[in-house]
């Protein structure tokens, strides 16, 4: 007999895993069960036709094709995401394991962030690939500058708060008709208030057609994200306050989470509040909009570059972002700029200026000269958007403009000016008739008129003795001595 | 509904003769209240009623902005709604026994199929009466139907359940070909009311969820 060997203490079980660990592995099973990647392809091929179509028929600059990403992208992504995740939500609802899944060790607040996050996380993935895709194809184009961020973290934020929207629709109102009604809703919501946006409330919708962008954004001026950052503030207040909403129902866990939850959803809301009043405070700057309390002066500040010029009598000099467009405006305007060389009152170089705001097509957007010696200031941008071909559009635009700073013409303008005018811009190949149609001020003289035969008789001359005759009576011409007989 | 009220007898059931005879004259109106409960076929009614309600206001409220194609958004989304609720009540909660023992499903199947497209048409008509939508009664008709059956199409191939997606997916494509200007008959909400190529394509669309629906049904998703 032996005497027992007393058994060695039993050491106590140590967990396997701290109970950190729990919401992982649920995250992974959820990863694998979310419908969201079976969403995905659709959504994908929408952004391809949509978004990424509109986005590739503008010309490679960023200030162009970076809205599309909180436009058309986000409402893609946000549509189906919030649609997917309505049918995540209310998946206890529907097939009737609410009570049955309430007795695991998670609470249910945190099994429902946690299937939130495993469907919105999908979605963001694919969003952030798409755009990695829209930015590598126009950075391969050659885009001047850095890609603009803000635009994709308000796409960002617009899909979070659209799969949170949907996810707590599917959460409380658990139904096979959630999912459609909640994509649906948010269709809506896009929609509505992108058709209402007469005030500066209106700016805050991710799809509002008056955004932050400028066409020259990031090139003259640094793209200012003071409505970037209130639409995040907005979306993600929004998406803050959905989630918390889940955790207060009586359901979703102890006292302390359901407050906890409530206090979230408060936060949201007030952040989302926050952001609407912020809104209303937005000014429309010629360089975007400028949110007083959100405003940094130094993005205002101009960004250094240097020019590329051209090498004619007139040089034309463009940002270097607009290095492709430089032989066709110097083509354009070429003519022209050959009849007025060395003229008096003639610009003695063309330079680009900012293209600051669409509407400025009929408040002042147009080429000017000004200065000592004259220069032309040519904003470029509406060339860039314009669906027309460029040179005519360029001439249309620029045209008048210089022959009016070398004749004098105008309002006031005699009728030998008029003439001379006419005459000119007809030498130069600018067919008068179509100048209206291309949104320009320019009146034309009347055909048949004795203005018109003038204008004729001139635009006949040679080009050297034109420009001869320019040059020995044009202080003669601007002062209105000279009579339409007298116009050779 | 539950399994349980699925199986409890009829009033009169074990009866004489007589009694048997009624519950023979009961069972098809029986059937048919079981099946449309069954699909949520009332509250699919109300939810559409809803969308011709939200037409009605977003007609009445602007939010239907500009003329023509650009008008013609948000209505295409609300009748891709309609189609979507559709598609949805196809799924049914009982699977593979009810197939199997479902001698009247196909004719059920059609007929709540159709009620409910005839439902969603009047639903958006009433909504867009009087309120001056661009296209008028004819283009809901023919978008509404040829929605529907790409709602009965999607609810066929991947089940009732995620059908949702099939017609939501078309209108959000439409929405593209409006702004577009695409001319391809099979896409519909953008060609005029009036435009033979997209009423036989919206038709042809129709038709053919309807036989697959009725045939076929629904998919039966094994995880849902």
């Amino acid at each position: 007999m032996t005497a027992a060997v007393p058994a060695a203490p039993a050491r106590r079980p140590r967990a396997r895993r701290v109970p950190l660990a729990l919401p992982g592995r649920l995250l992974r099973l959820e990863l694998r069960r979310t419908i969201m990647p079976w969403i995905l392809p659709l959504i994908v091929a929408l952004f391809w036709l949509d978004g990424y179509h509109y986005a590739m028929s503008f010309p490679p600059f960023w200030g162009l094709r970076s809205p599309v990403l909180p436009d058309r992208a986000m409402v893609d992504f946000a549509l189906f995401g919030a649609g997917a995740s309505a049918w995540m939500g209310s998946r206890d609802g529907r097939s009737r394991t609410t009570d049955l899944l309430a007795i695991t060790a998670v609470p249910r607040w945190g099994r429902q962030l946690v299937t939130w996050t495993a469907t919105t996380g999908w979605a963001m993935a694919a969003y952030l690939g798409c755009v990695a895709v829209l930015y590598w194809s126009t950075a391969r184009q050659g885009a001047w500058g850095g890609p603009p961020l803000w635009p994709v973290a308000v796409g960002a934020a617009g899909v979070a708060a659209g799969c949170a929207l949907g996810f707590a629709a599917g959460a409380f109102f658990p139904s096979r008709f959630t999912a459609p009604l909640a994509t649906l809703a948010v269709f809506i919501l896009a929609t509505a208030v992108k058709g209402g946006s007469g005030s500066t409330y209106g700016l805050i919708s991710p799809v509002a057609p008056q955004g932050s962008f400028r066409p020259d954004s990031g090139l003259f001026f640094h793209y200012l994200p003071d409505l970037s950052i209130d639409q995040v503030l907005l979306l993600a207040g929004l998406a803050v306050a959905a989630l918390g909403a889940l955790g207060v129902p009586a359901a979703s866990g102890g006292r302390w989470l359901r407050r906890s939850a409530a206090a979230v959803a408060a936060a949201g809301l007030v952040a989302a509040g926050t952001a609407i009043g912020l809104a209303g405070t937005a000014r429309l700057e010629p360089y975007g909009v400028v949110i007083p309390a959100l405003h940094d002066a130094a993005s205002a500040r101009p960004i250094p570059y240097t020019p590329v010029c051209g090498h004619a009598a007139i040089p034309v000099c463009l940002h270097p972002a607009y290095r492709a467009y430089l032989p066709a405006v110097t083509a354009a305007l070429g003519p022209l700029l050959s009849e007025v060389t060395g003229l008096p009152g003639a610009p003695v170089r063309v330079v680009q200026v900012a293209y600051l705001n669409p509407t400025e097509f009929a408040t002042g957007g147009a080429p000017t000269v000004a200065g000592r010696p004259a220069l032309l200031r040519l904003p470029l941008g509406f060339a860039v958007l314009a669906q027309q071909t460029q040179t005519e559009f360029l001439l249309s635009r620029a045209a008048p403009v210089i022959v009016s700073s070398v004749i004098g013409g105008g309002p006031g303008a005699g009728p030998a000016q008029q003439a001379a005018e006419a005459g000119l811009l007809r030498a130069a190949g600018v067919q008068l008739a179509q100048l209206a149609s291309m949104g320009s001020v320019y009146q034309p003289p009347a055909p048949g008129s004795p203005v018109y035969a003038a204008a004729t008789r001139f635009a006949a001359l040679p080009a050297a003795a034109r420009h001869a005759w320019l040059l020995a009576h044009l202080a003669a011409l601007r002062a209105g001595h000279i009579t339409l007989e007298q116009l050779p | 509904m539950t399994a349980a009220s699925a199986r409890r007898p009829p009033a009169g059931a074990g009866a004489t003769a007589p009694g048997r005879a009624s519950l023979t004259r009961m069972r098809p109106a029986r059937l048919a209240h079981l099946h449309l409960a069954s699909r949520r076929v009332p509250a699919a009614l109300a939810v559409l009623a809803a969308c011709g309600i939200v037409l009605r206001i977003a007609l009445y409220w602007h939010w239907i902005s500009g003329t023509g194609d650009s008008a013609q958004g948000l209505p295409v989304m609300i009748e891709g709604a309609t189609a979507a609720v559709i598609a949805v009540t196809t799924a049914s909660p009982f699977g593979e026994p009810e197939r199997a023992t479902g001698r009247w499903l196909p004719y059920l199947r059609l007929a709540t199929a159709l009620a409910l497209s005839l439902a969603a048409v009047g639903a958006l008509a009433a909504g867009a009466a009087a309120a001056g939508l661009d296209d008028g009664t004819l283009a809901i008709l023919r978008n509404a139907a040829g929605l529907d059956g790409i709602g009965l199409l999607s609810a066929a191939v991947v089940g009732g359940g995620l059908a949702w997606a099939g017609p939501l997916a078309y209108a959000a494509v439409a929405e593209f070909a409006l702004v577009q200007g695409w001319t391809t008959p099979w896409m519909w909400p953008a060609r005029p009311p009036h435009d033979l190529g997209a009423v036989l394509c919206a038709g042809l669309a129709f038709t053919a969820g309807m036989a697959v629906i009725t045939v076929r049904g629904a998919r039966d998703a094994a995880h849902e």
